[in-house]
């Protein structure tokens, strides 16, 4: 009797497991900003973030390389990778965390919701809580999202020399537009 | 023209052209733009097959460096192809790709970009189809 219950139980999880329904991307537009309005813009972008929804849960992961964000200018690119980022031994920023109470049904009468997890930059660990905007489009599912951070919650060190040029909170911006995964 | 004149020519213009030459490669030093994949040589020029096989061996290793393979189309979407299951090359301008091209085999230039471990896949950006 114990073994068909478990054995039904595991049938179910399985189940469960196999009904999750993900959208993602492997192109999703991250960006921040950092820049002084009087200098130079600090800025970059990242179009090759990877980002998995499960729509069941709400569940969403986020992942992107820190040495394809792309700059304007080279030099600033080459200092933001070896000096600040270290992407060499840290190359990957992940984000996981969950949208909360997601419903994609609800999706034509709401698309805020509350985005709450854990943002890891080199190895640092911060949890990050915002509003996520999801709208449907095209069977597509639209999602952005705006939070800002500190070098220091991530142990980046700015030298003096440059500080007064770099802002002291960073601006991300994110926009993703998942696909159904087959 | 005396000699020493002309030397002294010759000497002032070579002055100010290694003058001018030295400001251009400053300038573009410290304002120049990242150079894109497409203008890079690649590191690894082959077969799909083989550049999964040498990535796998030392995967920190072919990050940010530029390869051209050639490997068979698995899927397209609007922003890249998928060639040899799991090697995902995004475009540096958004193509369409002639939907007759799955099953291909096409020869991709571009930039790795890193193993991407929520998909198992290779990732490369900035990429041009070769032919």
């Amino acid at each position: 009797m114990i073994r068909i219950t478990l054995l039904l139980t595991f049938t179910l999880f399985l189940g469960a497991i196999c009904n999750a329904q993900k959208y993602y991307t492997r192109s999703g537009v991250t960006e921040f900003k950092a820049s002084k309005e009087t200098f130079e813009p600090i800025e970059a972008i990242n179009k090759s973030t990877t980002a998995i929804l499960n729509i069941n849960t709400g569940e969403v992961v986020a992942q992107v390389f820190i040495a394809s964000f792309e700059f304007e200018n080279a030099l600033m690119q080459e200092h933001f990778n070896e000096n600040y980022m270290e992407s060499s031994t840290y190359p990957k920023a992940v984000f996981k965390g969950k949208i909360v109470n997601f419903s994609k049904d609800a999706l034509n009468k709401i698309s805020s919701f509350d985005l709450v997890g854990t943002l890891t930059i080199r190895g640092k660990e911060k949890v990050v809580k915002t509003k996520v905007s999801v709208k449907e489009h095209n069977k597509k599912l639209l999602i952005t999202t705006d939070f800002v951070v500190k070098p220091e919650d991530f142990n980046i060190e700015i030298p003096s020399i440059v500080k007064e040029k770099i802002a002291n909170t960073i601006q991300i911006n994110i926009k993703y537009e998942l696909v159904k995964k087959k | 023209m005396s000699l020493l004149k002309k030397n002294k020519f010759i000497v002032i213009s070579l002055f100010i052209t290694m003058l001018g030459v030295g400001m251009w490669s400053t300038y573009h030093y410290v304002f120049g733009a990242p150079t894109k994949a497409s203008e890079i040589a690649p590191y690894f020029t082959g077969e799909a097959k083989e550049f999964k096989y040498l990535f796998t061996e030392d995967i920190k290793y072919w990050n940010n460096k530029v390869v051209q393979i050639k490997g068979n189309v698995d899927e397209i979407n609007e922003y890249g192809i998928l060639l040899n299951e799991n090697i995902f090359c995004q475009f540096e301008k958004n193509i369409d790709v002639p939907e007759n091209s799955i099953n291909q085999d096409l020869v991709i230039k571009g930039k790795v970009v890193g193993f991407d471990e929520l998909l198992m896949e290779i990732k490369l950006n900035q990429c041009i189809i070769i032919k």
